[in-house]
């Protein structure tokens, strides 16, 4: 099934973006018990320049070495932390410098060339955290409560199409333009045919699943101009398939529901915040309302700061 | 009026399901309190006993019942009162798709707006929605009767064999097999008793500007001799 979420602070100061998620996202672990995600945006203060890595080492002698020599030779990383994980794995999480947003995918692919080294993603303006477990347990390993922002989108997965592990839980992301990210409940039917041409305009694939074509499909959208309201309506006339999904970018979210409204989608606003996911029950953990809407098939609503 | 009180905090809807059936056979109300749009609330609810969800009910809220009167006050999720035999389900907020799918009778009331395919394959009862409707409501339709005061979005009575939409507001776009007709003089009887039933009061000319969505051909898929042949 999974279960989506997505919540923006209207008045774009800092908030407990990572607690208001995992109470959202816990509200809905019934929905996903596989993997849960999160993207949390504006909390992260970088320089300009910066960006942090999130990356998924092994627990073998000499690895975590490598990852380092290799990110070294191309940038010195300036700050560094361990988390740790289950099934013998770490995420090692470090902050480096790059002369343009253009060489972070480059990096990112030669660290993936290590084996039992995965990047999980490269940021700028958001904090992806996602693992694999329950919702409770990924927050308290990585203290969401403490993860501050403006807005964010979280996911918790119940894997119908590919395999569980930390990359394929969602969020995923686009390196076509900054800081793009997408969680999704459903299947996109016509994958090949959305792949396809993106392909060949030069945008690279990692996977066979479905969300990250929707991602890539979004942020190439984006990077022509669209609007955050416009890509996503232009999104459910491309897209076949049941489907809902919503997007995260540096400045707000929006969800997008397939046309014959086959998944779930509701969301709320009050003068301080809005908030939309797979049901009602995790809007509530963030406002106290009675105005629940119902996102009708085909429809699709954004909110940006 | 014996009553009785379930607090859902903490519980499964496993174990609120087992307590609203043991305290539906000795008491005349239960009232549920903190539901926290908890799925499947009083499914299989035969007792004609008088359930009162005080909050938000989650996907199918009174699924399956037989002659339970349940009284939501805030909102409902996806499919209330789904294949209910008799009885009645009133949401005082508004409720998700597929209200009132599949029912064999009784009334479903949800006095705001409700999502798509409202009515989906109903055999008979009613449905009243106070604001609107969304994507094929009445999809499939073999019977009973929705009312919309509110506006009908696209495909209204997609394949629909029997029954009636009524609709005071717009129509976007009828679905394959339904056309529109004017009420007479006996529908119009009809909603008014209905609708003040239900506490809807609209003034009498009101009446006048109710629609009536009903299908084309009783047998449009499966041949065109008598509906019973």
């Amino acid at each position: 099934m999974c279960g989506i979420a997505g919540v923006v602070f209207k008045d774009k100061k800092l908030h407990p973006v990572g607690d208001a998620l995992t109470k959202m996202l816990d509200a809905l672990q019934h929905r996903g018990p596989d993997s849960a995600g999160f993207a949390i945006y504006g909390g992260l203060g970088l320089e300009e320049n910066e960006y942090l890595l999130n990356i998924e080492v092994k627990e073998k002698p000499g690895l975590l070495e490598a990852v380092k020599s290799t990110v070294n030779t191309v940038t010195p990383i300036k700050s560094e932390e361990i988390i740790p994980s289950v099934e013998n794995y770490i995420i090692y999480r470090c902050k480096i410098a790059l002369k343009s947003f253009g060489a972070l995918k480059p990096l990112i692919m030669e660290i993936d060339k290590i084996e039992d080294v995965m990047v999980l993603n490269g940021a700028h303006s958001f904090e992806m955290i996602k693992d694999v477990g329950l919702v409770k347990d990924i927050a308290a390993r990585y203290d969401t409560s403490s993860k501050m922002g403006t807005h964010g989108i979280g996911h918790t997965r119940f894997s119908t199409e590919s395999i569980v592990d930390r990359y394929h839980a969602h969020p995923f992301q686009s390196y076509i333009i900054p800081d793009i990210t997408v969680v999704h409940n459903g299947q996109i039917t016509n994958y090949w045919k959305i792949r396809d041409p993106l392909e060949r305009k030069g945008h690279i694939f990692e996977t066979n699943n479905d969300t990250e074509c929707i991602v890539h499909y979004m942020a190439d959208k984006l990077s022509e101009g669209y609007k955050l309201e416009e890509a996503l309506e232009q999104s459910v006339k491309d897209m076949d398939g049941p489907f809902s999904y919503i997007v995260g970018t540096p400045n707000g979210v929006g969800i997008a529901k397939d046309q014959l409204g086959l998944r779930p989608g509701v969301m709320a606003e009050n003068d301080d915040v809005f908030a939309i996911a797979s049901e009602e029950v995790s809007l509530r953990e963030v406002m106290d309302t009675h105005n629940v809407e119902q996102i009708a098939p085909g429809e699709t609503r954004a909110y940006t700061i | 009026m014996k009553e009785f009180e379930i607090d859902v905090n903490h519980k499964t809807p496993r174990e609120v399901n087992r307590a609203i059936k043991e305290a539906a056979t000795e008491y005349d109300r239960v009232t549920v309190k903190n539901p926290n749009a908890m799925h499947y609330l009083a499914a299989g609810l035969t007792e004609p006993v008088e359930l009162v969800i005080n909050g938000s009910a989650g996907y199918f809220v009174g699924t399956m019942i037989h002659g339970a009167k349940i009284h939501i006050t805030e909102n409902a999720g996806w499919f209330p009162a789904d294949n209910m035999t008799d009885g009645e389900v009133i949401v005082d907020g508004s409720a998700g798709d597929g209200v009132g799918q599949g029912i064999y009778g009784g009334t479903v009331v949800v006095r705001k707006d409700v999502g798509s395919r409202t009515g989906e394959i109903m055999k008979n009862g009613t449905i009243i929605v106070g604001g609107s409707s969304g994507f094929m409501s009445g999809l499939f339709m073999m019977g009973g009767r929705i009312v919309v005061l509110g506006d009908i979005s696209e495909d209204a009575g997609e394949s629909i064999i029997r029954g009636v939409i009524y609709v005071l507001g717009n129509i976007k776009s009828l679905g394959k097999n339904a056309k529109v007709k004017k009420v007479n003089e006996e529908d119009k009887k009809e909603l008014k008793e209905l609708l003040t039933k239900y506490e809807f009061d609209l003034e009498d000319e009101k009446y006048d500007d109710f629609k009536k969505i009903v299908p084309r051909s009783k047998r449009p898929f499966y041949g065109k001799k008598s509906e019973e042949g």
